[in-house]
């Protein structure tokens, strides 16, 4: 019934396309009756492309994705793009803060358009159940047929599969990222050198927090400043310095969850002493990731735990604060056994997903199909992810260096640049070129963590239990460790917390990913 | 003048019913008051009895892409996970004891500071009084819990400071478990407590003014004024604002509590609100919230129909 009506006000709209073509590319109402431009004054204007004497009519995709900034970017890279690929793109963005909650509802309504991007890895483990059900198309089967497509690195597409299948297409990323961003100048000016393994790191912190590093005289600095987030916060990146598996370890010859090793609990230590010496912000726990950048940036603390590619951006704020900062990143910290590691993601940080609710039929999955593996190719993606030539970024030494307007290039291409599918390997566009000594050392730093990385076993594996349950239970663990470390419970009362996580359905994961692991 | 409309209200029905034709003339008389009124009546209709059959989806598994139509029909299966959830019985205290705090702390507060406000007669400075505690009322809970966050953070919060500086130990008011509630019910009397006011305060100023001064004459004093006239002329408008506010007993502020919630604090602080929302929106788990979203507003029923009973007994209006 739905259908038939919508395929009746598709009538009307179409009649009304010139008219309505003008009014509708503002609008973001979550439907993709988004009219087709038939006046076509951008494919009017393309020049760098070929222009086939009788031009096709341009594909309509909606695409709906996580916005990291606080205001919708201009039509600037959209209009490039649809010129570029001869579509009629409608994007839909949506806060990343608030994301899950719009996709769920979309969801539940029918609502989704016909390409959505997902939050994490998270929202995709949640997405698995409607995945089996059938409600989005498999892609795996179409995926010969585009060149650039089937470019994308086979191990990383292996750890979106669900039930072997390929669904979605991945946004990749580096696999570690992870590492300290410290003031340097602090350091040397405590004689301080970069810290080798976790004892070196908590004198850093102790000391920042104690030695009058900016020297007011005033016992007003503090070393860590972290944040409510147990994974990309500080902890879990310092869990693996200590040895603790990435979310499940092997542990003789069984496949056993991070939280119930022995590492782990050396790390709740380690945290626990930094917050004990009261050389971190002590109310971490109820702090946002805004408050967390800001003690830093505002000069109060000297030590970020985190991905080492914030150094850009905590620079930048930093320096209008302190203007004679200087901030360095590291990542090689030897545990207590002396091993170094770094936890990794597998491969990608987001996926998008074509709902069958949105796209009736082959044809029409084809075409957008065919829009992804145009953005496979280094003209496109460098359009979405870096900007426009000249204006957003200049090519040096065949990278791409970002134009000095930061807050230009922030409004209008940041809202693209998280949705570029692939990485530079495979659709070609260039690598950053950097100036600030501590990000060129970042990355560096990434590519020697990769050699390091811990990966997590269980990312192309399936557990029916997780699906459902996981993140409800991983609350429960989330809570225990948190209690620990504030010290309002003790080693007891975090096994109990474990055994209830067992009780509740944890003992059901570990079987099933334990079965799952020996197929 | 609440009153008054409701008596209106009352005459009205109590009309004879017109024959059809003079019924007829009636509205084609007073037409553009009914097409004034459709909008409020579509928006009923559309916003609040629509969405009612949504609530089929709690005894379903509901899956989006099969619909209401489509979907699996499971009973109580959602509720019977409810009732059984280790975490249930912990959120359901929470619930009741933030509501019980509530009416405790919170809803005599109006009544204090109206009968208050009553009594200043200094014109100028009763109205810049007035102002100054309704103005709360216009803050968003996110702004007012992030006030809370820089007084009363341990990393150099001001409450915590000035506890330091008087030799007392630091508290840590926003991740102790002890802390919540008081904290919680602070927040709503600093906003709430001069916008529930203006109800009373007008309830008060209906009150025949002959009444005092026969009072005076008989040589009553101001409490003796405000015990035997304003507060027995407000006892009406107090009955039905407690009926109201047992009506809402499970709408606690959702964005309030959800605010202050943590991983440290979560043991008094999860309430139902903040469960359906980390279920339903988080988790993707339509069926399961609807179903405890259904349950709360059956219990929210369930008091009010009890409430206005007693009311009633009391020899009050009651709402209805």
């Amino acid at each position: 019934m739905k259908k038939k009506s919508f395929s009746i006000l598709m009538g009307v709209v179409l009649t009304f396309s010139l008219l309505l073509a003008a009014c509708s590319s503002g609008s973001n109402n979550g439907k993709n009756n988004t009219p087709p431009a038939a006046t076509n004054d951008s494919a009017a204007k393309t020049e760098e492309t070929d222009k086939p004497a009788e031009p096709e009519k341009p594909t309509e995709i909606t695409i709906m994705l996580p916005l990291n900034i606080a205001e919708t970017p201009p039509d600037t890279i959209k209009n490039e793009l649809e010129k570029l690929t001869n579509t009629k793109l409608t994007y839909q963005f949506f806060p990343a803060d608030t994301y899950e909650e719009k996709l769920n509802a979309s969801f539940a309504t029918g609502s989704l358009p016909q390409v959505t991007y997902l939050k994490n890895q998270a929202t995709f483990v949640q997405m698995k159940e409607a995945i089996r059900d059938g409600q989005f198309w498999e892609i795996g089967p179409y995926f010969s047929e585009f060149p650039n497509l089937s470019k994308l690195k086979e191990e990383i597409l292996n750890n979106t599969k669900v039930d072997g299948k390929l669904y979605s297409l991945y946004i990749g990323r580096p696999l570690a990222r992870q590492g300290i961003i410290y003031r340097k100048d602090w350091a040397d000016k405590l004689g301080l050198a970069a810290p080798a393994n976790v004892d070196e790191l908590f004198a850093m912190m102790e000391k920042f927090t104690t030695g009058d590093p900016d020297g007011n005289n005033k016992p007003d600095t503090i070393g860590l400043a972290d944040r409510n987030d147990l994974v990309y916060g500080a902890f879990k990146t310092a869990s693996a310095w200590f040895g603790t598996p990435n979310n499940w370890g092997e542990r003789d010859g069984q496949l056993v969850p991070e939280f119930t090793t022995p590492e782990y609990a050396a790390t709740m230590d380690f945290i626990k002493k930094i917050r004990d010496a009261k050389a971190m912000n002590v109310d971490f726990a109820a702090t946002s990731k805004t408050d967390q950048v800001n003690m830093f940036t505002s000069g109060k603390a000297g030590v970020y735990i985190g991905s080492m590619q914030d150094v850009d951006s905590l620079v930048k704020d930093l320096v209008k604060n302190v203007p004679t900062a200087v901030v360095d990143t590291h990542s090689m910290i030897a545990g207590p056994d002396g091993k170094l590691a770094s936890w990794s993601i597998p491969g990608y940080n987001n996926v998008a997903l074509f709902p069958k609710s949105a796209i009736k039929d082959e044809a029409e999955l084809k075409k957008i199909l065919a829009y992804f593996d145009q953005l496979m190719t280094p003209e496109v993606a460098n359009m979405m992810f870096w900007g426009i030539e000249g204006t957003h970024y200049t090519v040096v030494d065949g990278k791409a260096k970002a134009s000095a307007d930061k807050e230009l290039t922030e409004r209008e291409v940041k809202g693209f640049k998280d949705s570029v599918i692939g990485e530079p390997e495979t659709n070609g566009m260039y690598d950053g070129f950097h100036e600030l000594p501590a990000r060129i050392h970042a990355e560096q730093l990434i590519i020697e963590n990769e050699k390091i990385a811990i990966a997590d076993p269980t990312a192309p594996l399936d557990s029916k239990t997780y699906t459902e349950k996981g993140t409800e239970l991983q609350e429960i663990i989330k809570d225990a460790t948190y209690k620990y470390i504030y010290g309002s419970i003790d080693k007891a009362g975090f096994d109990k917390a474990v055994e209830d996580w067992k009780k509740r359905g944890g003992a059901q994961i570990i079987e099933e990913y334990n079965a799952a692991y020996k197929k | 003048m609440q009153e008054a409309h409701q008596e209106n209200a009352v005459q009205l029905v109590r009309v004879p019913q017109p024959r059809t034709s003079e019924l007829k003339k009636r509205l084609w008389k007073n037409k553009w008051l009914y097409v004034m009124l459709l909008p409020g009546v579509l928006f009923f209709i559309i916003f609040k009895y629509i969405p009612m059959f949504g609530l089929a989806i709690a005894f379903q598994d509901y899956k989006p892409f099969k619909g209401i139509g489509g979907s699996e029909w499971v009973g109580f299966k959602h509720f019977e996970r409810l009732f059984t959830e280790p975490d249930f019985l912990n959120i359901l205290t929470n619930t009741l004891l933030l509501f019980g705090m509530n009416l405790l702390f919170y809803f005599p507060i109006p009544i204090l500071l109206a009968l208050m406000l009553n009594e200043v007669r200094f014109s100028f400075f009763k109205r810049t009084f007035q102002t100054l505690v309704y103005l709360p009322h216009f803050m968003s809970w996110v702004i007012i819990v992030s006030i809370s966050f820089v007084m009363l953070t341990s990393d150099g919060g001001i409450v915590n400071e000035l506890l330091e500086y008087f030799g007392f130990e630091k508290v840590n008011f926003l991740l102790s478990p002890e802390w919540f509630r008081p904290t919680y019910i602070i927040q709503v009397i600093w906003r709430e407590a001069g916008w529930g006011t203006i109800i009373y305060l007008a309830a008060i100023a209906s009150v025949d003014p002959g009444l005092y001064e026969a009072a005076r004459m008989d040589g009553a004093g101001r409490l003796r004024q405000v015990w035997h006239i304003t507060l027995p002329a407000i006892r009406s408008v107090i009955i039905i604002l407690l009926i109201l506010k047992i009506g809402d007993v499970l709408e606690l502020g959702f964005e309030h509590v959800y605010l202050l919630l943590n991983s440290m604090n979560r043991e008094v602080a999860e309430i139902i609100d903040t469960y359906v929302y980390t279920a339903g929106l988080r988790q993707g788990k339509f069926s399961y919230s609807t179903a405890i979203g259904f349950f709360k507003s059956f219990i929210g029923l369930v008091l009010v129909i009890t409430a206005n009973r007693l009311a009633k007994k009391m020899g009050e209006e009651g709402i209805y």
